[in-house]
C-alpha cells in the first residue's frame, strides 16, 4: 500500500521585487511590485512503505517546499497528496502524531536547557505513555550514542551532538513517516557517516518510510536506492540511482597510468580530457565509444594500468543542472527568488539602532550553498 | 577629516535607505514620542482645571499645551537610544565587525541616529500639527527665543546622544545590563522635564534635576522655545552650560572609550 | 482537558528551570521593578504637589491605579509578553513550523510555552500599593468590591491577551516588524492615568474602540465600591468585552494560520 501519494502538486509564491539604489527604495515606500514564482510545478510520485527516497536538486529547486506540503505546513496551490491515508494540510492530530519532520537548519530543542528536558516536553505534547517513552528513548540513546550529552545544555553541544539530539527528539513518538530536510548540514564527515548509518539502521528496524533531502551526494548515494530529482519545481527524474547517471550522462571515465611520459599525443581527439599530470591521464568518453577508444589507447600508448568507471554522480548532476542553469537569466533569478523563500524574513541589518531594547539575537541561518560549492570543487568532496 | 565625512555620508545614505525598508517599524518607534507627551498634557491640563485658579505649577492649560507641543518636537529631534544598543552589538558580535573598520563605531551610531530622524520627518511633522490643532497651545515666543531655542535643541540632542553613548559603555563590562538603558531613559523622563515641567517637581527632586545634565537636554530647549525663558542673558547662560556639559561628556568619553576598548580586545575582541 | 493542564504545568516547570540559569538577570529585573514602582510613586507625588485631584481622582485613587497598572504589567510580562515575542521570533525564523507539526492546538501551545515566574514580584508589589490606596480612603478593603476587583482584573488580563494575540497574528503579514508590540505599549501608556483626564471623544474611543478603560481605570475604580466613579454594570460589560475579544482573536489567529500555510480563503 502506497504510504505517500502525490498527484500534480503545485505551489506558487508571490515574491516582492526590490531593486537596489536610493531612488528605488523611496519608490518602494508606496509601490510594491511582485513576481509569481513556481516553487513546485505539477509534481507526482508515490512512495511505498519502508522506502527511503532521496530528493535531489539545487538550492531553491522546490525540495523543501514539497516536504512542507507533505508535512502539512503548507497548502498547495493545486494538486493532491495523501500521506498515511490523510490529507496532510488538514493537519489532523492523528496524522501529526504519526509523522515527523526534521529540519537541519532549524532547531526545536530548547537552547538553555539540557536536551533531556526538551525530550520530556515532547513526550508530553505527543502524549507518549511513560513506559513506551522510556523504551524508545533507551533505544535511541544507544543507536545515536548520545548518553553523555543529554544532561548538558544544548547551547554547549557541538553541532554534531546537537544534530543527534535533534534526530532523537524527532523520533521519540515513533513516527511511521519521516521527512528529513538536510539532516547532515554543517556536520563533519565522520558525523555525517554516523548519522547516515543510524538512518539506515532505523529504517531497517522499524520500517519507517523516509524522504530525505540533502546537498551532500554521499547522503543520497549511501542511503537512497531511489532518487527523485527536482529542479525549478519540476520533477526531472524518478528512479534508481544507477539509472540516473545512465540517463543524464551516458559517459564513461577512463583512467590510464603510463609507463613513461609521452609527448604530443592528442588526447583531446579521443574524448574530453579531464586530467593530464605526469604519467596519469583521465579522459571522459561517450559510453558507446568506450570500448573502441580503450583499444586505441592500449595500442597507441605504453599503458601500465587502465581503469574504466562511471562518472562520479556529482558530475552527472552538475552537468545536467549546469545545462539547465545555462537557460540564462530567467533560471538564475527564479532560483534566487525561490532561494529567498526557503527562509522567512531577512537578517537584521548591521547595527540598526532603535530606542527600545527589543533586539533579538539574529538566529536566521543563510541558505547553504553546499550543493553548488561541492560541484565546482571536484577535488574536495564535502 | 574628509574621509570621515565621506564615510559618514555613506553611512547616512545607507541608513536612510534601510529606514525606508523598515518603514512600519520606524513609525512605531516614532509613535511613542507622540503618545507620551499627549497623555501627559491631558493629565496636566486636567490637574490645572481641577485647581481654583486653573493653573498648576505656574502653568495654565494653554501653557501646558505649548510646553508639551514643544517637548514633542524636542523629544523627537533629541532622541538617542545607544544606551540600549551597545549590549546588543557586543552580544551579537556586530561590534567586532564595526571595530574592524577604520572609523570609530560612534560615527555610524550618529549616522543612524540622524537617518532615523530624517526618515521619520514625513510622518511626525503632520502629527505635530494635528496635536497643535487639537490642543491649542498658547505661545509667546519672541524671535530671539526661537533662534536660541533652535541652537539649544541641537545642543540638547548632542548632549543626550553623547551621554547615552557614554553610559552604554558599561555594556563592555556587563553585557547583560540592558537595564542601563531603561534607567538612563527613566532619569531623562523625570529629571529632564518630560514627565512634568521642572517647576512642578517636588523640591528634593527639583534640586537633583538642577545639578544633572538631563534638564539641559529637554527642559531647557523647551522652555526657551515656548518663550518661558525671560532674558537673553539667561538663555545664553543656558547655552553655555549646555556646551560645558557636552565638552565634559566628550572628554569623559574619550577616556572611557580607550579603557573600554582595551578591556574588549583583551577579553573577547 | 486534563492533558491541557498537565501541559501548562510542564511548561511552567521547564520555564522555572530555565530562568534559574539567569540569576543575575533575575536580581537586576527585580531591582528594576522596584525602581519602576518608585518612579511611579514619585510621579504621583509630583502630580499631587500641584493639585488636589485629577477630575475626582485623589491620591488614594491614583495609588490604586498605579497598583492596577503594575499588576497588569507584571502579569503581562510574566506570561503574555514572552510567549508572544516567541511567536514573532518563530514566524520570522521559520521555527513556527515546529509548533504546527505538533498534534496540539497551535494557539494553546504558543500561549503557554513561556512563563517568567519572578515577574510575579510586580504583581505582588502592585497589589500591595493598591491595598495601601484602598485602606487610605476607606480604612479597610471591602470584601465585596474586592471580589469584583479580582474579576475585573481577570477580564482586563483576558482583554490584553486577546489584543496581543491579534498583534502576534499580524506578524504573519508583517513578518519583519520586530517591534509590532509597540502598538500595545503606546496605548497602554495612556492607561497610567484615569481615562477621565481625556476629552470625552478620547474617553469614548478608549472605552469602546480600544478597551483600555476596562484594563486599568475601571478595575481601579471598582475597588472603592463607588458607583459614581464606575457604573454598576461595568463588571458585566468587562466580562462581555473580554469574551468577545477572545473569540475575535481566536478567529483571527486561525485566519492568519491559513494564510501562513497558503490555504486560499
Amino acid at each position: 500500500m502506497a504510504q505517500i501519494e502525490v498527484n500534480q502538486l503545485c505551489k506558487t509564491f508571490r515574491v516582492p521585487e526590490r531593486e537596489g539604489g536610493f531612488r528605488a527604495s523611496l519608490r518602494s515606500l508606496w509601490r510594491r511590485t511582485y513576481r509569481d514564482v513556481r516553487a513546485v510545478d505539477h509534481v507526482s510520485f508515490t512512495v511505498e512503505e519502508g522506502e527511503i527516497v532521496g530528493f535531489l536538486g539545487p538550492n531553491g529547486a522546490g525540495k523543501t517546499t514539497t516536504l512542507k506540503m507533505l508535512s502539512g505546513l503548507l497548502h498547495p496551490t493545486s494538486g493532491e497528496a495523501r500521506v498515511l491515508g490523510s490529507v496532510p494540510w488538514r493537519r489532523e492530530a492523528d496524522y501529526l502524531r504519526r509523522m515527523s519532520m526534521l529540519m537541519g537548519q532549524r532547531s526545536q530543542l530548547v537552547w538553555d536547557l539540557p536536551a533531556m528536558d526538551s525530550f520530556l516536553v515532547q513526550a508530553a505534547v505527543y502524549g507518549i505513555p511513560k513506559d513506551v517513552y522510556q523504551k524508545t528513548l533507551n533505544e535511541l540513546i544507544e543507536l545515536l550514542d548520545i548518553g553523555g550529552v543529554l544532561k548538558k545544555q544544548v547551547r554547549t553541544l557541538s553541532l554534531g551532538e546537537r544534530m543527534k539530539c535533534e534526530i532523537c527528539i524527532s523520533l521519540l513518538h515513533r513516527p511511521a513517516v519521516l521527512f528529513l530536510d538536510e539532516p547532515t548540514i554543517g556536520v563533519d564527515i565522520t558525523m555525517q557517516a554516523r548519522i547516515r548509518e543510524f538512518i539506515a539502521n532505523y529504517n531497517r528496524r522499524h520500517g519507517a518510510t523516509i524522504i530525505l533531502t540533502s546537498h551532500y551526494m554521499a547522503d543520497v548515494t549511501a542511503l537512497c536506492k531511489r532518487i527523485i530529482v527536482i529542479d525549478h519545481g519540476r520533477l526531472l527524474f524518478d528512479g534508481a540511482l544507477s539509472e540516473l547517471s545512465a540517463r543524464l550522462a551516458p559517459f564513461k571515465v577512463i583512467t590510464i597510468d603510463l609507463d613513461h611520459e609521452v609527448d604530443g599525443y592528442d588526447f583531446a581527439a579521443m574524448g574530453h580530457l579531464l586530467t593530464r599530470a605526469d604519467r596519469k591521464v583521465v579522459i571522459r568518453v561517450p559510453k558507446g565509444q568506450a570500448a573502441a577508444i580503450t583499444t586505441r589507447l592500449l595500442s597507441d600508448l605504453p599503458v601500465l594500468d587502465l581503469n574504466i568507471q562511471d562518472p562520479p554522480i556529482e558530475d552527472v548532476i552538475a552537468r545536467a543542472f549546469g545545462e539547465r542553469r545555462g537557460e540564462g537569466e530567467m533560471g538564475a533569478r527564479a532560483a534566487e527568488a525561490a532561494g529567498q523563500l526557503e527562509e522567512i524574513g531577512f537578517p537584521n541589518p548591521e547595527g540598526l539602532g532603535h530606542p527600545e531594547a527589543l533586539s533579538h539575537p539574529d538566529t536566521v541561518s543563510h541558505p547553504d550553498d553546499g550543493f553548488s560549492a561541492g560541484m565546482d570543487d571536484r577535488g574536495s568532496q564535502p | 577629516m574628509m574621509r570621515v565625512l565621506r564615510a559618514f555620508a555613506a553611512y547616512h545614505r545607507a541608513g536612510v535607505q534601510t529606514m525606508f525598508q523598515y518603514r512600519a517599524e520606524i513609525v512605531l518607534w516614532a509613535i511613542w514620542g507622540l503618545v507620551n507627551p499627549a497623555v501627559l498634557y491631558a493629565m496636566w491640563s486636567s490637574a490645572a482645571e481641577s485647581n481654583p485658579d486653573h493653573t498648576a505649577a505656574g502653568f495654565s492649560r494653554g501653557e501646558f499645551a505649548a510646553y508639551y507641543f514643544v517637548l514633542m518636537i524636542v523629544g523627537h529631534l533629541a532622541a538617542a537610544w545607544d544606551a540600549y544598543e551597545m549590549g546588543y552589538l557586543i552580544r551579537t558580535g556586530q561590534l567586532s565587525s564595526l571595530l574592524l573598520r577604520p572609523l570609530l563605531p560612534i560615527w555610524k551610531a550618529i549616522a543612524d541616529n540622524l537617518s532615523y530622524k530624517v526618515a521619520t520627518l514625513l510622518f511626525v511633522v503632520p502629527m505635530w500639527f494635528v496635536f497643535a490643532w487639537v490642543v491649542r497651545p498658547e505661545f509667546k515666543a519672541a524671535w530671539w527665543q526661537l533662534g536660541l531655542g533652535a541652537v539649544a535643541l541641537v545642543f540638547g540632542a548632542i548632549l543626550n546622544f553623547m551621554l547615552g553613548y557614554l553610559v552604554s559603555l558599561v555594556a563592555f563590562w556587563a553585557t547583560k545590563l540592558d537595564a542601563m538603558g531603561e534607567v538612563y531613559f527613566g532619569l531623562g523622563m523625570f529629571l529632564g522635564g518630560r514627565f512634568a515641567p521642572l517647576e512642578a517637581l517636588p523640591r528634593p527632586v527639583y534640586w537633583i534635576a538642577a545639578c544633572l545634565p538631563f534638564r539641559w537636554m529637554f527642559a531647557f530647549p523647551s522652555e526657551l522655545l515656548m518663550g518661558r525663558t525671560a532674558t537673553v542673558a539667561e538663555a545664553v547662560a543656558g547655552l553655555a552650560i549646555q556646551a560645558a556639559w557636552i565638552l565634559g561628556v566628550i572628554a569623559a568619553f574619550k577616556v572611557c572609550w580607550a579603557v573600554a576598548l582595551k578591556h574588549y580586545t583583551a577579553v573577547s575582541g | 482537558m486534563i492533558r491541557a493542564i498537565k501541559l501548562i504545568l510542564l511548561f511552567a516547570r521547564v520555564s522555572v528551570q530555565n530562568i534559574a540559569a539567569y540569576r543575575f538577570e533575575m536580581i537586576m529585573r527585580s531591582i528594576m521593578s522596584v525602581l519602576h514602582l518608585g518612579a511611579e510613586l514619585v510621579g504621583v507625588w509630583t502630580i499631587f504637589k500641584n493639585t488636589q485631584s485629577l477630575q475626582g481622582w485623589g491620591v488614594p485613587h491614583m495609588l490604586v491605579l498605579v497598583g492596577v497598572y503594575r499588576i497588569i504589567a507584571g502579569g503581562i510580562r510574566m506570561s503574555i509578553v514572552p510567549n508572544m515575542r516567541r511567536v514573532f521570533d518563530d514566524i520570522r525564523d521559520g521555527t513556527l513550523d515546529f509548533v504546527l507539526l505538533k498534534p496540539v492546538n497551535s494557539q494553546f501551545l504558543v500561549s503557554i510555552r513561556e512563563f517568567i515566574v519572578w515577574r510575579i514580584a510586580d504583581v505582588i508589589l502592585g497589589a500591595a500599593v493598591a491595598v495601601v490606596g484602598c485602606v487610605m480612603l476607606l480604612g479597610r478593603v471591602p470584601p465585596g468590591p474586592a471580589a469584583v476587583f479580582v474579576v475585573m482584573l481577570a477580564a482586563g488580563f483576558a482583554i490584553v491577551y486577546a489584543v496581543w494575540l491579534i498583534l502576534a497574528t499580524l506578524c504573519f503579514w508583517f513578518v519583519r516588524i520586530q517591534n509590532i508590540e509597540m502598538i500595545f505599549w503606546n496605548v497602554f501608556e495612556a492607561g497610567r492615568f484615569p481615562i477621565v483626564i481625556y476629552r470625552p471623544w478620547v474617553q469614548w474611543v478608549l472605552t469602546f474602540i480600544v478597551p483600555l478603560a476596562f484594563i486599568t481605570t475601571f478595575p481601579a475604580g471598582v475597588l472603592f465600591g463607588d458607583s459614581t466613579m464606575v457604573p454598576r454594570a461595568t463588571p458585566l460589560l468587562a466580562v462581555l468585552v473580554a469574551v468577545v475579544l477572545l473569540v475575535i482573536s481566536n478567529r483571527f489567529w486561525r485566519f492568519g494560520l491559513r494564510h501562513y500555510s497558503g490555504a486560499s480563503g
